[in-house]
C-alpha cells in the first residue's frame, strides 16, 4: 500500500475558483517527495485536503489506507503537518508551543521529547525565548518542531524552506534526509524547482493539475543535451536527448578527429525540462 | 477530559503573559463604573441608583467577557492555530471547554471586582446572603457570556466579521432586559425579544435581591434559566464550530 493514493482529486472555493482540477497521485512509504508549483498552483489546498482540513469537491483521497475526513481521528495522530508561514502562539515560548501541541498527541515524557524537537532542529538554546522574540527562521524551525514532537509517520510540511536562508535551507534538508532515514514518508511543497532535485520523487503542479510526477532523475531524462564542438576554429551545435548513453553514441557519431580542438556539453535544468514539458502540454 | 485542560491552562498561560491586556480587562471595567458613578451623581438626592448601578456593572462585565472570548477566538481561526489544533487531534468541545476554563477565571475576576467597586463607589450596604446572590449572578452571567462570545466566533471567518455582531447584542441587552426600565412596560414583541438575551435573566435577579424583602425562592428560576442559557450556547457551539473547512 502506498503512503498515499489520490485519484482525481477536486476542490472549488466558490463558482470561479477550481484549485485542484483532478490530480492523480501516489506518494511511497518512506519516500521524500516533492510537490512543486508557483504561487496559487494549489499546493497548500491539496495539504489541506491531505490533513483533513479540507473537504474536497470530488475524487478519492487515501492517506496511510485511511480516508482523511472519515478517519480523521486515528490518521490525526499518525501525521504532522507544518502549515505554511509558522503558525505559533506569539506570547508562549518556542518549549511550550512544541509541548502544548505535543499534548494533543499525549506524548509520554512530554518535555523531553519537546527539548528533543527543538534539539533536532538546532534552536535549544532559545527554547524558553517567547515566539515573537524569534526571527523568522527560528520560527519556522519551532513550527517544524510543533510537526514532529509526536513522532509521526508522515510529515506534511507546507513550503518549509521559505524564507529561510540558504545555510538553513540545507541544514533543513538535510533534516529532512535524515527523518527518512528512520522511516517517516516526507510530502514537501516547495517553488522552488533546485529544491525538487534533492527529493526522491516529485510532481511538477500548475494550476490544479499535476504536469509530470517521476523522479528528478528521471525528469531530467526528457530534457535534451547540447553538444558543442569546436573544430577548425567553426562551433557547431549538435541536440542529443538527455540520457548519459546518448551522450557516447553521439560522441561515437562524430568521431574525435585531431581538428577538433574543444567539446563541451550543456544540459536543460530541471526548471527548463518542465517548461518545455509544460510548453509541449499546451 | 485531558486535553480540555491542555487548551485551558495555553489559554489562561497566554492570558498571564499579556499583563498589559490583563490590566485593560480589569480596570476598563473599573474606570467605566467611575463614569456611571459620575453620571449618576448629577441626579437629585435621593434617586434610587443601586437599580441602576449593579445592573450596570453586570453588563459591563458581561459584554466584556463575551467581546473577549470572541475575538481570541477568531483570532485563532485567523491565525491557523485552530486549524493546527484541530489536525493535531484536539476536538471541537474540547477546544471550546478549554475556553471556558480559562476565561472563567477571567471571568470571575471581572465579576468580583467591578460588583465590589459599584458596592463601595455608590455605598450600597445589603446583607452578606444578597451579596452572595448578586456575585453568584453576575459570575453565571460572566460564563453565559463566555459561551456566546464562543458561539458568535463559529460565524466569523475574520476578525472584522465579529464587529457586527457587537451593536447587535449589547444594544438589545442595554435597552430591552430591564437595564434602564422595567421590561412589562416594552411592546410584547419587544419583551419577549429582552428574554432572548441573558443579562435579562440576571436583572431579574438583582432587581429582586436588591429590593428591601426580596427573595432568592422568588427569582431562582431565572438562574436556572442562565445555567440552561450558557449550557445551550455550548452545545450549539460545539455544532457550529467547523472543524473542517
Ligand atoms: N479560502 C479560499 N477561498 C477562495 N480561493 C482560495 C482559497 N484558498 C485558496 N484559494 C485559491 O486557490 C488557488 C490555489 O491556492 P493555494 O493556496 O492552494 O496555492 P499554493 O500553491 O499553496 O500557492 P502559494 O505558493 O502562494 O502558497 C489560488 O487560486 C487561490 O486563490
Ligand atoms: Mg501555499
Amino acid at each position: 500500500m502506498d503512503a498515499i493514493e489520490l485519484e482525481g482529486l477536486e476542490k472549488r472555493y466558490g463558482k470561479k475558483v477550481q484549485a485542484l482540477r483532478g490530480v492523480d497521485l501516489s506518494v511511497r512509504k518512506g519516500e521524500v517527495f516533492g510537490l512543486v508549483g508557483p504561487n496559487g498552483a494549489g499546493k497548500t489546498t491539496l495539504i489541506k485536503a491531505l490533513v483533513g482540513s479540507l473537504r474536497p469537491s470530488g475524487g478519492r483521497a487515501r492517506v496511510l489506507g485511511l480516508d482523511p475526513l472519515k478517519d480523521r481521528t486515528e490518521l490525526r495522530r499518525r501525521i504532522g503537518y507544518m502549515p505554511q508561514s509558522p503558525v505559533l502562539y506569539d506570547d508562549l515560548s518556542g518549549l511550550e508551543n512544541v509541548e502544548f501541541f505535543g499534548a494533543a498527541h499525549g506524548v509520554r515524557g512530554l518535555r523531553e521529547r519537546a527539548r528533543e524537537a527543538l534539539r533536532f532542529v538546532e534552536l535549544e538554546e532559545r527554547a524558553n525565548d517567547p515566539v515573537h522574540t524569534l526571527s523568522g527562521g527560528m520560527k519556522n524551525r519551532v513550527s517544524l518542531a510543533c510537526a514532529l514532537v509526536h513522532r509521526p509517520e508522515m510529515l506534511f510540511l507546507d513550503e518549509p524552506t521559505a524564507g529561510v536562508d540558504p545555510r538553513l535551507r540545507s541544514r533543513f534538508w538535510a533534516a529532512f534526509r535524515e527523518l527518512a532515514r528512520g522511516g517517516v514518508t516526507l510530502f514537501i511543497s516547495t517553488h522552488l524547482m533546485d529544491e525538487a532535485t534533492l527529493c526522491d520523487r516529485v510532481a511538477i503542479l500548475r494550476q490544479g493539475r499535476v504536469v509530470v510526477s517521476d523522479s528528478p532523475r528521471e525528469i531530467l531524462r526528457r530534457g535534451r543535451t547540447r553538444l558543442l564542438v569546436r573544430e577548425n576554429g567553426k562551433e557547431e551545435e549538435r541536440i542529443i536527448g538527455g540520457r548519459p548513453e546518448d551522450l557516447a553514441e553521439a560522441l561515437h557519431a562524430y568521431g574525435l578527429r585531431k581538428s577538433v580542438s574543444a567539446v563541451s556539453v550543456e544540459t536543460d535544468s530541471l526548471e527548463q525540462v518542465v517548461l518545455s514539458i509544460i510548453g509541449e502540454e499546451a | 477530559m485531558r486535553r480540555t485542560f491542555v487548551v485551558g491552562r495555553r489559554v489562561l498561560r497566554q492570558l498571564r503573559r499579556n499583563p498589559r491586556f490583563l490590566v485593560l480587562t480589569i480596570v476598563g471595567p473599573l474606570v467605566i463604573v467611575y463614569f456611571l458613578k459620575l453620571f449618576f451623581d448629577t441626579f437629585p438626592e435621593g434617586f434610587d441608583t443601586g437599580r441602576y448601578a449593579v445592573p450596570a456593572a453586570a453588563f459591563i462585565v458581561h459584554f466584556m467577557a463575551f467581546l473577549l472570548c470572541a475575538i481570541a477566538l477568531v483570532q485563532e481561526r485567523t491565525a491557523g492555530t485552530m486549524e493546527r489544533m484541530f489536525v493535531n487531534g484536539f476536538r471541537r468541545a474540547e477546544v471550546i471547554g478549554g475556553y471556558v476554563l480559562g476565561y472563567l477565571g477571567l471571568a470571575t475576576f471581572q465579576a468580583a471586582v467591578a460588583l465590589g467597586e459599584v458596592l463601595w463607589l455608590f455605598e450600597l450596604d445589603y446583607d452578606a446572603d444578597v451579596l452572595a446572590s448578586l456575585f453568584a449572578v453576575v459570575w453565571l452571567l460572566a460564563i453565559a457570556s463566555v459561551m456566546l462570545g464562543i458561539f458568535v466566533s463559529t460565524f466569523a471567518r475574520r476578525e472584522s466579521q465579529v464587529f457586527p455582531f457587537i451593536p447587535l447584542i449589547a444594544f438589545p441587552s442595554v435597552f430591552l432586559s430591564g437595564l434602564l426600565m422595567e421590561p412589562d412596560e416594552l411592546p410584547r414583541w419587544a419583551e419577549l425579544l429582552g428574554r432572548a438575551f441573558p443579562v435579562f435573566y440576571a436583572n431579574e435577579v438583582i432587581q429582586e435581591m436588591i429590593e428591601p424583602g426580596g427573595a432568592l425562592a422568588d427569582v431562582w428560576t431565572n438562574f436556572a434559566v442562565l445555567a440552561g442559557y450558557g449550557a445551550a450556547l455550548l452545545v450549539l457551539a460545539s455544532l457550529t464550530l467547523r472543524e473542517v473547512e
